[in-house]
């Protein structure tokens, strides 16, 4: 082999880890900053989810329950997903309930809760209620109370409302009707879910995790003890194009969205670049192409360095 | 005494809990009921032993001067300007502890999680080498699973994000479900020695 050659990967075997920070660093902030149009497919676990959330369109009998069991460490990739599914709610009326387990999240809900209701003429007790922070010590009483009595359970909100009060909860009285949680998690929290709202009352459970803890809550997904998934932020961005798709959609015969078609998703693809959509509706699919790109470098890093290792090693 | 009276609340406690699960009477659910009475009464303490047990360890570094004692003074700043900012002004949009949020905590967070993208990169080029059959399934299986993550995968081909779901679903399931069960079992076989009082040790040494 050319001395060339084996001089280059020798050299790139040692090279400064400085500059694959710079490459790294490159391949995710150009796509953030120069949005382009790459297809998102919509898997099962995500659609699960939608068509779940969609079943209670217009159904003043049932409710989602959202726990956010992170912090804003693992924002990047859950945020998104959270405003998809409260943009989802407030599109097709369905009434929504948010609670904390962690201190850390509770600026979050609000942050979730604010930045998705912007467009729309919802309102706190009517249209949507957040519990606000509940401490961990008495998660596990709060998720069996819910089994029986929510507004008990729960007692205030996160303004301090009598939740036995609000108008929200005519007609929500427990996990029967509340019939979907969806918790958001950097870990497998949701297992707690499964263990209690859905081993006891059986509540429906759908978990929306970051990429990392993802093969951890597949034996969950599997077995249909979860019965949705949120698959980091390939997750996110596929329920921004379903809720773009049908929930958000507007025509003479859907003046409030349309329903879910196997066919529809398949041939339509929602172009991110323009101003149609708001950039908040659409940060999941922008943050994909930073994902595809770090991805395909990583891989690209990967196969360079076994190049290099054997050329090297069948040299010496 | 101070190890028998924390041992028989354990116990009794441990064993009512076991018979409320169980036994859905309505002795059983009162006891339950006011049992999370209790609960919502004695968290809000436990709060108070963490603010307590930070000023503590912090004051102390503070006042001995310790190496790097700085980081303390900004962690104790931080924790009361935060808690004087959310009594006073309230937590809701607009606010300045909403405002520290979102400009300090959210993008500090981020930023320390987003750091790993750096360390794996580099990791990955300078140590996943195919060395051996097993490194080279383990590399052959991570590159079809980040395939399988972004739509360039199924734009090379339907099998790649196919495979990547199999590879979850059969090996990687296996292996996790293998190591659920042992945890498990181990879970199940403490607490049952932790209710029977032959596990001590979170009692804490010493009498």
């Amino acid at each position: 082999m050319n001395q060339n050659v084996i001089n280059f990967f020798n050299k790139i075997q040692n090279i400064d880890r400085r500059y694959i920070y710079i490459v790294v660093a490159l391949s995710i902030i150009i796509p953030l900053l120069i949005p382009f149009n790459s297809p998102t497919y919509v898997t099962k676990p995500t659609a699960d989810i939608y068509k779940k959330v969609d079943s209670f369109a217009f159904d003043e009998n049932k409710a989602v329950l959202l726990s956010f069991t992170h912090d804003a460490s693992t924002m990047p990739e859950l945020f998104p997903m959270e405003v998809a599914v409260l943009r989802h709610c407030f599109e097709r009326n369905i009434k929504v309930f948010t609670i904390c387990w962690l201190p850390a999240a509770a600026p979050l809900v609000d942050y979730a809760l604010n930045t998705a209701k912007e467009d729309y003429d919802v309102q706190s007790g009517v249209d949507y209620c957040n519990f606000g922070f509940k401490p961990w010590a008495i998660q596990l009483p709060i998720m069996l109370g819910m089994g029986d009595d929510i507004a008990k359970a729960v007692e205030t909100d996160s303004q301090g409302r009598k939740v036995e009060n609000l108008e929200i909860m005519k007609n929500i009285k427990n996990y029967d009707d509340m019939n979907l949680v969806i918790d958001f998690a950097g870990s497998s929290s949701a297992i707690s879910w499964i263990t209690y709202a859905r081993a006891r009352f059986g509540a429906n459970i759908a978990a929306g995790v970051t990429a990392v803890m993802v093969a951890d809550n597949y034996p969950y997904l599997q077995t249909g003890q979860l019965m949705g998934m949120f698959r980091g932020l390939k997750g996110a961005a596929e329920y921004e194009k379903l809720v773009d798709v049908f929930a958000a959609y507007e025509s003479e015969d859907y003046p409030n969205g349309r329903p879910y078609s196997n066919e529809i998703i398949k041939e339509t693809n929602v172009p991110i670049t323009g101003d149609t959509i708001p950039y908040k509706y659409k940060k999941a699919r922008i943050g994909m192409n930073a994902q595809s790109v770090a991805h395909i470098m990583m891989i690209f890093f990967i196969l360079l360095g076994n190049i290099g290792y054997f050329i090297t090693r069948n040299k010496g | 005494m101070k190890r028998q009276i924390p041992l028989i609340i354990i116990i009794t406690l441990g064993f009512m809990f076991v018979a409320h699960s169980f036994i859905p009477h309505k002795i059983s659910t009162e006891f339950f009921d006011w049992f999370q009475d209790w609960v919502k009464a004695i968290s809000p303490f436990a709060v108070s032993l963490g603010i307590m047990s930070l000023f503590m360890v912090h004051g102390t570094k503070i006042s001995r001067k310790v190496p790097n004692w700085q980081y303390s003074v900004v962690t104790l700043g931080g924790l009361i300007f935060t808690a004087v900012a959310g009594f006073v002004w309230g937590t809701q949009a607009g606010t300045p502890y909403m405002w520290l949020f979102e400009n300090v905590q959210m993008p500090m967070s981020a930023s320390m999680f987003a750091l790993l993208a750096f360390y794996i990169a580099s990791a990955a080029y300078k140590a996943f080498r195919a060395r051996s059959a097993e490194a080279t399934v383990l590399l052959i299986a991570a590159v079809i699973v980040m395939l399988g993550q972004v739509p360039l995968g199924a734009m090379i081909s339907k099998w790649i994000p196919e495979t990547s779901t199999w590879i979850l679903n059969v090996p990687n399931l296996a292996a996790k479900r293998a190591i659920m069960i042992g945890v498990g079992l181990g879970m199940t076989a403490t607490s049952l020695k932790i209710l029977l009082g032959i596990e001590r040790t979170y009692l804490g040494g010493g009498d």
